[in-house]
């Protein structure tokens, strides 16, 4: 039996409690199937064998826990970070356009990163607490995205409740490819502008 | 022309890179996609209950515990791990125990019964 089996075997025994700890892990980083969960969630909805509303509930606290602690160790970390680039020559200069690159797509990057490209969220987690982005702000967008996603999949996993595990792949991949998009968008952006007259190809924003 | 340096020379290969990457895996999902949708049956594992096994493969319930000797109980959530524990079996041979159950149940029906919430 593999992790995925072992982890859906303890859900389908002890129910929230199991669901709730392999959310707040994977949100930290912990590479779980943790789409697989959450789909397979819904298809326990759609037997009898778990609420919906509790479901939704208990999924949506768990991710939003699980951001906090990854924000929470980006922060710690990321001023120890922030004090050895600051030394450096331009360092000082760097951490600030980070900050204002957080500052102007923080928000968007959170929301989405939530529910569409989710491979990404638990990296936006460490840089949101290492660029020191405002946390009310981050908690808001994160706790949107968060509920967003958590009320699509299990209700996916409801809606095709035989087919937990070929929905789980697709929705896996999807997300990869979305990631895929995003990068490939990021690369021709940055191209662009570093073949315009007088760019300087070390600028991030 | 501007020529280009080794910093935008690497964001060029890594965008080929990403763009075949991204290529591939979208062809794969869709073809996924494409297949489930005609292929519903999902590969029985150790995770899943019989209840869901019964409604993935749209069988009465009572097909799969009669293939394993067991009680219909009124609402059994264990996964097949754990009956496998109980009658002390390798979980393979429960799993094959099950796909005879359904070939032999469907053979019998051929059609099946709608999907939908499991009696």
């Amino acid at each position: 039996m593999n992790l995925t089996d072992q982890l859906l075997a303890a859900i389908s025994i002890y129910g929230l409690p199991v669901f709730f700890g392999v959310i707040v892990i994977a949100a930290v980083g912990v590479p779980l199937p943790v789409t697989l969960a959450l789909v397979a969630a819904g298809s326990f909805v759609e037997l009898g064998e778990m609420r919906l509303w509790e479901v939704i509930a208990v999924g949506s606290a768990a991710a939003i826990l699980g951001d906090q602690l990854g924000f929470l160790i980006g922060r710690w970390g990321g001023r120890r970070l922030d004090a050895y680039i600051r030394k450096r020559k331009g360092g000082a200069e760097r951490i600030e356009r980070a900050h204002a690159f957080a500052e102007r797509w923080g928000a968007l990057g959170i929301f989405m990163t939530r529910w569409l490209v989710t491979p990404l969220g638990p990296w936006l987690n460490l840089t949101s607490g290492m660029t020191a982005y405002p946390w009310p702000r981050f908690f808001l967008w994160d706790a949107l995205g968060e509920i967003l996603w958590v009320i699509l999949y299990v209700l996916l996993g409801k809606i095709f409740s035989g087919s937990v595990q070929a929905l789980a792949e697709v929705l896996g991949n999807l997300a990869w490819v979305l990631v895929g998009i995003v990068a490939a968008a990021l690369l021709v952006w940055w191209i662009k502008r570093s073949l315009q007259p007088g760019a300087s190809v070390t600028r991030v924003a | 022309m501007k020529r280009l340096n080794w910093k935008q020379w690497t964001a060029i290969a890594a965008l080929v890179l990403v763009v075949l990457g991204t290529s591939l895996l979208a062809v794969r999902t869709f073809r996924r996609a494409i297949y489930w949708r005609v292929h519903r049956d999902e590969v029985i594992r150790p995770w899943m209950s019989l209840p869901y096994v019964a409604h993935s493969y749209r069988v009465p319930p009572h097909v799969l515990y009669d293939a394993l000797k067991i009680d219909h109980p009124p609402h059994d959530r264990r996964p097949i791990r754990e009956i496998a524990k109980a009658q002390n079996r390798p979980v393979n041979d429960v799993i094959r125990n099950l796909d005879d159950a359904i070939a032999r149940a469907r053979q019998q029906s051929p059609n099946p019964s709608p999907p939908g919430r499991s009696p």
